[in-house]
């Protein structure tokens, strides 16, 4: 094939038409400009070669844009001889859309939610200032996650990785039929049997402290914190409690259990920030939050290092409980918001397929 | 109702491309079968019923090229360069296979319609 001439029509009334190849050329291939401007530029200069035949007369510039506007729009013009290019192809994409709704959506907002933000909020003297940081800082994490996610599955399409998911598959690996959850009516009846034993527990413990120390309630008794948070505990327990017995009289409301759940993690888990927060505000020479010793062997220096290790086992226990019940909100989260999408009608699928 | 029925002439356009861009390509194929340029090769497509711009057109020539379907010289005529393509010896046996498969799908599409 040789190289093609420069058939870029010239003269005044043509200058509409240099102008249109020009913006056309700005967006074409480099390695394929001349060639392509040059079909083009002779297609064109053919219509307005008819046009004017047609009429006995040169084309004024309204009648040449008219021919450039029905060729259509420059840059749209141009990237139809691009070869066919995407950022992210059709095999990576539904993992891709996957990975990415999973990350932000169902993780970073609710870590942030749950976990980053309460955190933020009650270490922050300004409450507000708190909550402006938590936006910030998930706002900033949303961006580089999406941004990291799509720079690794733009390079997974660049490098050509197979994505042998979509090849690799056994039907007999398929997952079970997923059955509609309502909670088994026995499970809700142990829980709310278990819910009410808790609750006449904690009624009784302040009458009865051997019950929580045991024989250590000779030289132990609850420290000031125990005070401070029972009635929140109490009223958790029967918060609780209500949505047990909610769920149990109204089995069809498959969307209470989960909504009780994650209601039931998130309050705990406020409850559990407050009590840390003020386990860390107590003077250090006196550090007995949550047991002390009772008066008569308030000197005793054995008793006290028993008292010093409980408080601090206490601690300990209640901050694997605060990471543990997060990470508890994020799957009841995901698990309600499975739940929502379900039952949110999708208007615009097609009607389920079902075997005759 | 207004955007129901944008939506619908949208939904239409939208099929009536997809129906249409299997066939054009067998119809360029076909009339390539004597050497044309673009030009007259776009006359020729509508004269016969089926006009398509140059900004399909074009890309659509070079791709078929590209697949070694069609061949293509730059020639003067008139005094202008053109760029005058024709069917390839490749692209010979492959048109005769996609023509019989066209009237293999027309064949199905007219018996499915009867019994409709």
């Amino acid at each position: 094939m040789s190289t093609p001439s420069n058939n870029l029509p010239s003269g005044k009334p043509q200058e509409l038409l240099q102008r249109y190849l020009q913006a056309v050329r700005f967006w074409l291939p480099k390695s394929q400009q001349e060639d392509i401007l040059a079909e083009l530029s002779e297609d064109l200069r053919s219509q307005v070669e008819d046009k004017e035949t047609e009429l006995g007369r040169p084309l004024d510039d309204a009648e040449l844009g008219a021919i450039l506007k029905k060729c259509g729009n420059p840059m749209r013009v141009a990237s139809r001889y691009q070869p066919g290019q995407y950022l992210i192809g059709p095999t990576w994409f539904p993992v891709y859309r996957f990975v990415l709704k999973l990350v932000l959506l169902w993780i970073l907002i609710p870590v942030f939610v749950v976990i980053v933000g309460p955190a933020i909020v009650l270490s922050n003297p300004d409450r507000g200032a708190g909550l402006l940081q938590t936006f910030g800082n998930l706002w900033t994490a949303e961006i580089i996650a999406g941004g990291v996610i799509t720079l690794v599955f733009a390079t997974l399409e660049r490098v050509h990785v197979k994505c042998d998911v979509a090849e690799k598959w056994d039907p007999r690996s398929l997952p079970p039929l997923a059955k509609e959850q309502i909670q088994s009516g026995t499970k809700t009846i142990c829980e709310i049997a278990f819910g009410v034993l808790a609750l006449i527990w904690l009624l009784l413990v302040p009458q009865y402290p051997v019950l929580a120390f045991g024989p250590a309630a000779a030289f132990l008794k609850f420290g000031p914190l125990w005070h401070q948070f029972y009635i929140p505990i109490i009223l958790l327990s029967l918060f609780g409690l209500a949505h047990q017995i909610i769920s149990l009289a109204r089995p069809q409301w498959n969307w209470l259990p989960p909504l009780g759940r994650l209601l039931s993690i998130v309050l705990t888990l406020i409850v559990l920030n407050f009590v840390i927060d003020a386990a860390g505000r107590t003077p250090h020479n006196e550090w007995h939050p949550f047991v002390a010793l009772v008066d008569r062997v308030q000197d005793s220096a054995r008793y006290g290092q028993i008292a010093a290790l409980v408080n601090v086992s206490i601690l300990l226990s209640i901050a694997g409980t605060w990471l543990g019940l997060s990470i508890a909100a994020v799957i009841e989260t995901w698990k309600l918001l499975r739940l929502v999408r379900k039952r949110i009608p999708q208007g615009h699928n097609a009607a389920p397929f079902r075997a005759a | 109702m207004t955007n129901g029925n944008q939506s619908n002439a949208d939904l239409f356009e939208n099929l009536r491309l997809e129906l249409r861009r299997g066939c054009l390509i067998v119809a360029v194929l076909a009339q390539l079968r004597t050497e044309q340029y673009g030009y007259t090769l776009r006359k020729s497509l509508a004269d016969d019923g089926l006009a398509i711009d140059e900004g399909t057109l074009y890309p659509l020539l070079r791709r078929l090229e590209s697949q070694g379907l069609l061949v293509s010289q730059w020639r003067e005529e008139d005094k202008r360069n053109k760029r005058f393509y024709r069917l390839s010896s490749a692209g010979e046996p492959i048109l005769k296979q996609l023509l019989d498969e066209w009237q293999s799908i027309n064949a199905s599409l007219e018996r499915i319609l009867q019994e409709a």
